[in-house]
């Protein structure tokens, strides 16, 4: 699971979360690193879809994101597809 | 490498910029940078101006390495599709020379018809922490109007790219004197997740 979307709404169902963050995030909890380019492409794209929103911060220049009610939904539709794919080519396996 | 990177956040648009510049400044300034993600801001960055969702990998038409002495030269040319299905060709140029105790890097890009442009480091060794060194550096821009920009500035380098660019540079040329395309070379290092366990 690499798909750097679904990596930064799972990192933000945690909680609220500015780049650098979300980076640590997603390296600790999926062993993905995800360079500055390519979570601000997925942040861009998530913003453009209203599955995140900025949120105010006291700090200047690092800007946290929050997951929105569309981005919980769609996470958890893909993460369900995820989970369906997972156990069918686990029961697959075991009877292979 | 920070600095190269700042460079390259050029390249994304001006709507882009004005949104998001000051936050992606910050990361870059919070990040430990390798060469990797200077090129994907660079990738990154062009992705945003000439493509539209989905977004289009780039195409690596061309890349050729040679040895010289006390270092390398690459030649490279990656085709970028546009929104309007054209295509852009960025061509580059990077020669770069350890010295000891200094390095010099050259490098010299131009995008489509544009008038290439060219960037000069001078890089004085510092001392190693770990995994990092801290440089002096000289940065020279070598404009297209023939103004010059400098700027010099303290930057950490991440030493284990030395070895991941060398064994890049060494699958890429080994694979194409054996006949394989850049694409299928490509594909076969992302295919065996080659990058990550070399990183």
């Amino acid at each position: 699971m690499s798909d750097p979307n679904v990596l930064v709404l799972a990192s933000l169902a945690e909680g609220d979360k500015h780049g650098y963050a979300m980076m640590d995030d997603i390296e600790r909890f999926a062993g993905v690193r995800l360079g500055p380019g390519t979570l601000y492409g997925a942040i861009t794209r998530l913003e453009q879809r209203g599955w995140i929103r900025p949120v105010k911060s006291s700090e200047d220049r690092r800007q946290p994101y929050t997951l929105s009610a569309e981005g919980r939904r769609n996470l958890e539709e893909q993460l369900s597809d995820l989970n369906q794919i997972v156990r069918t080519g686990l029961k697959r396996l075991r009877h292979a | 490498m920070k600095r190269l990177a700042r460079y390259f956040t050029r390249l994304y648009p001006r709507r882009w910029q004005a949104r998001y510049g000051q936050e992606f400044d910050a990361l870059l300034e919070d990040a430990n940078l390798t060469w990797r993600d200077v090129f994907g801001v660079a990738l990154s960055a062009l992705g945003e101006r000439y493509m539209s969702e989905p977004i289009v990998l780039p195409r690596i038409v061309n890349l050729a390495s040679r040895d010289i002495p006390h270092g390398y030269e690459l030649e490279t040319a990656v085709e970028y599709p546009r929104e309007d299905g054209s295509k852009m060709l960025v061509r580059g140029f990077c020669r770069e020379m350890d010295l000891g105790d200094s390095y010099v890097t050259l490098s010299h890009a131009t995008r489509g018809s544009e008038p290439a442009q060219t960037i000069l480091v001078f890089g004085r060794k510092g001392q190693v922490d770990g995994d990092f060194r801290t440089d002096e550096t000289e940065m020279l821009v070598l404009r297209p109007d023939g103004s010059v920009h400098r700027t010099e500035q303290t930057v950490r380098t991440w030493l284990k790219y030395d070895g991941l660019g060398d064994r890049l540079r060494e699958r890429y040329r080994s694979g194409m004197q054996a006949g394989q395309t850049p694409d299928q070379i490509r594909q076969q290092i992302e295919e065996e997740g080659t990058l990550q366990s070399w990183s």
